[in-house]
């Protein structure tokens, strides 16, 4: 074991998440055997069932990949979901009413992301508040200001064939699914600059002690504010791909995804402790989290399972996170 | 003078690497203060911590009221009558007077607390102390002064035979002290038996009957405080024996120019117009008692707490400290007391830890360069003599003299000119600090310049070229170190304003 656990390739990837590789293929397998047995007869092995799971491991994956900078220093943000909820509102109201070109409609989708993440790290970073606090009222004003805006009327996005339309081939091109490589590029871009750049190793060392990192002359508020602005960033993009696969949006959703992101990123390794992050570990979880999604909606039972399932992974993963913490002190 | 009321026998404490208390007796009489001296980590604290059961002694024995006790925990020595008034205070803000005196044994009315008892109860209190103190007040408007006899009123409510109290009048007006000793006189005259733990010279002379003098973990003599002279009590707190060769003379140049120069320097309570100078390729020493204000002094110069004014010039330039950051960019650094909590990032590796005060150097644009930023890790490792297998260990994995050195380190690779050492061999074992010292002494013959804070006599006058010392917040004493003495040292640390 040891010595698998020190080859090259295995240290590359990291042991705990080629666990978590194999526990996709489990699942899938077990989804695969369970599926017909338990829904009369339907069948989990189509091409259909993957691109569907992938839909919803998209924007997961893009909450998630934002959350793990805020998580990364040591903080939360529980309002993810709703910004991205609030962005595809906004953006699509003003492609729809205003005709805005789609290009400027995405920028503001992602602008709108920023706002909130400058909202949620100026006041985290700045003012010390609790950063479990602040995001729970930014939470609230997301999906208050979406609904308002929108006149508490849901927004559909256009569909395929139509104009303004080519926001969908960022999803998927035909059959191929162009959503997981645009994942995966931003992803590799999200760990190159957690890993490789200043702004990133600040990150962790926030993470990781605060105060210390203050007293070495570094000013800490300016790179805290950095990762919430980073994952308000990624809550604009995932909105995009929320649309990109699902089309329409309604006004005072959003926060059961808050949840599911952060079970990703526990799940790929990163510490809620702050300090210990990764993002590809995030996009494991990710892709966890959307296959079991689409094998309890296959296996026929209701969506609210999969929120129990989320909230025992949530646990599970937190617990083991805390216990290997305590055995390395 | 009552009868004993209380005796320490043989007690011995020790913790990992320090013999805290050994051999210790100590008797504690009815109706009698005793005054408990000495310098920090004497073994004062230690000692009480025994007696109330926060401590468990190695051995020994503890008889009271002529009987041997043993206590597990503060509770059962409170139910027996000791109690101890500490320095901080442990009472909560936002719960009223009474509240916080009978807490945890609220006089009950079937399932609801009676207010109306408590109240009265805390009433009849205050009387027989003769303090006038509303019991429905809230506890965080109170000043200082009045929260600890609201302390003092609780340890008499549970009927205590003994208080001690842990330097009591660190935090009071001279008014308040007054008070404070009118009721201690009280309480003798009730026959309790008191101790009364300070560093203050005058203090002991008034309200104490005896004076029983610790230092390193010894009792080295217990005296009636009125046939003591106060230096007598120093010469017993310091010992006569030196056991480490004292700097002999300052080793800074006569025409050594000022680098640093601080002015009027206020911060808080701690920190009371303290000016000083620094030369280059000096080490100052600030010597002081635990609560002297040398850590906020050096916080607020590093701009880590805020200050209220003060001007700081460096290099002949004045220089506006608000931040960490801006303290850094003018040339300066500061190694915490507390490594752990302020010094490290424990759970990163030597290498992050080492360029987190230059990072931007050992970047190019927005990347790190891990290959220069691994190259002079490594450099200062081996210069440092850090005892790790390689650069990648974690800093947790260090022992506390490797830790020193990784945080000497990061302010070396950090290009400071001025360092400013708290307690730099505080949790260091003995082979370790002789090389820290070695290394300060060769830092300053670079050309850098170090303010050193010790709470070790020893040690400050080993290593200044001149001393400052410190007493409640103010500078009370400057001594070259041909002229510094630990007598001399002790007599400025124990001058109140």
């Amino acid at each position: 074991m040891e010595k698998f656990k020190n080859q090259p390739f295995v240290k590359a990837i990291g042991f705990n998440r080629l666990v978590l590789i194999g526990v996709i293929i489990l699942m899938y397998f077990l989804f695969a055997l369970l599926t017909p047995i338990l829904h009369g007869g339907a069948s989990f092995l189509k091409y259909e069932r993957v691109l569907s799971a992938l839909n919803y491991a998209y924007f997961i994956g893009f909450l998630g990949l934002g959350v793990t900078f805020v998580i990364a220093t040591g903080g939360i943000d529980f309002s993810i979901g709703p910004v991205m909820f609030t962005s595809a509102l906004i953006s699509g109201y003003c492609l729809k009413q205003y005709h805005l070109p789609l290009g400027l409609a995405i920028v503001i989708s992602l602008l709108i992301g920023v706002v909130f993440g400058i909202l949620n790290g100026y006041f985290v970073a700045y003012r010390f508040l609790p950063s479990f606090i602040t995001s729970m009222a930014s939470m609230q004003i997301a999906k208050g200001v979406g609904s308002v805006f929108t006149k508490t009327q849901s927004v559909t996005w256009p569909a395929a064939g139509m104009p303004n339309s080519w926001f969908r081939s960022l999803v998927r091109w035909g059959n191929v699914p162009t959503g997981l490589i645009l994942l995966f590029v931003v992803a590799a871009i999200c760990a190159v600059v957690l890993n490789k750049t200043k702004a990133g190793r600040y990150i962790l060392c926030i993470g990781t002690n605060k105060e210390a990192v203050r007293l070495s002359g570094v000013n800490t508020k300016k790179w805290e504010m950095l990762a919430y602005v980073l994952c308000g960033l990624l809550a604009g993009a995932a909105a995009i791909f929320y649309v990109g696969a699902y089309t329409t949006v309604q006004p005072g959703l959003g926060d059961t995804f808050n949840n599911e992101a952060i079970a990703a990123c526990v799940m790929g390794g990163t510490s809620m402790a702050g300090g210990i992050a990764s993002m590809l570990g995030t996009v494991i979880g990710a892709l966890i989290v959307a296959l079991m999604q689409e094998g309890i909606l296959a296996m026929g039972f209701t969506i609210s399972y999969q929120y129990v399932l989320t909230g025992i992974i949530v646990l599970v993963a937190v617990t083991a996170d805390t216990l290997s913490r305590k055995r390395k002190v | 003078m009552g009868d004993i009321i209380l005796t320490m026998k043989g007690i011995d404490k020790t913790f990992p690497g320090v013999h805290a208390l050994d051999h210790v007796d100590l008797e504690i009489r009815r109706g009698e203060v005793l005054a408990l001296v000495g310098e920090n980590g004497a073994g004062k604290s230690t000692l009480m911590k025994v007696l109330t059961g926060i401590y468990k002694k190695d051995s020994g024995t503890i008889t009271y009221e002529g009987h041997p006790v043993e206590f597990n925990n503060p509770r059962e020595a409170q139910d027996a009558g000791i109690v101890i008034v500490h320095q901080e205070l442990n009472m909560i803000g936002h719960l009223t007077v009474a509240q916080n005196i009978f807490i945890g044994r609220e006089p009950r009315n079937g399932p609801f607390i009676d207010d109306a008892k408590m109240n009265a109860d805390a009433e009849k209190l205050f009387q027989e102390l003769n303090i006038e103190i509303d019991p429905k007040e809230t506890m965080s408007r109170l000043t200082v002064g009045r929260q600890q006899m609201c302390e003092i009123a609780k340890a008499i409510s549970h009927r205590a035979k003994i208080i001690v109290f842990d330097e009591p009048s660190a935090a009071l007006t001279d008014a308040e002290i007054a008070q404070l000793f009118k009721i201690i006189r009280d309480l003798r005259k009730k026959q309790l038996g008191i101790v009364y733990i300070s560093h203050r010279m005058d203090e002991i002379n008034q309200i104490t009957d005896r004076v029983t003098v610790m230092r390193d973990g010894h009792n080295v003599g217990t005296m009636l405080t009125s046939k003591s002279s106060k230096e007598d009590i120093i010469n017993r707190m310091v010992g006569r024996v030196i056991y480490e060769n004292p700097k002999a003379q300052s080793n800074v140049k006569p025409d050594a120019p000022t680098v640093l120069k601080v002015e009027h320097l206020n911060a808080g309570r701690m920190v009371q117009d303290v000016s000083f100078e620094l030369h280059k390729g000096e080490i100052l020493g600030f010597a002081g008692l635990m609560g002297a204000g040398r850590t906020e002094t050096a916080r607020a110069l590093f701009g880590a707490d805020p200050k209220q004014s003060g001007e700081i010039t460096i290099n002949g330039k004045k220089v506006d400290i608000r931040s960490p950051e801006q303290a850094v960019r003018a040339g300066l650094s500061y190694l915490s007391e507390d490594r752990k909590r302020f010094g490290l990032m424990l759970k990163k590796s030597i290498a992050e830890n080492s360029t987190i005060t230059c990072l931007p150097k050992y970047c190019r644009g927005p990347f790190i360069d891990k290959h220069r930023e691994r190259e002079v890790s490594r450099k200062y490792v081996e210069e440092l003599k850090t005892k790790t297998p390689s650069i990648d260990q974690m800093v947790i994995n260090l022992s506390g003299g490797n830790q020193q050195k990784v945080i000497i380190g990061k302010w070396l690779i950090g290009d400071a000119d001025i360092m400013i050492f708290d307690e730099p061999t505080r949790g260091i074992d003995v082979g370790a600090k002789q090389e820290i010292y070695e290394l300060m002494n060769r830092l300053v013959s670079q050309g850098k310049s170090i303010i050193m804070i010790s709470s070790e006599l020893t040690e400050i006058l080993r290593m200044s070229d001149r001393i400052l010392v410190m007493c409640e917040g103010r500078i009370t004493g400057e001594l070259d170190i041909k002229d510094a003495t630990q007598t001399k040292i002790m007599y400025f640390a124990t001058q109140r304003a």
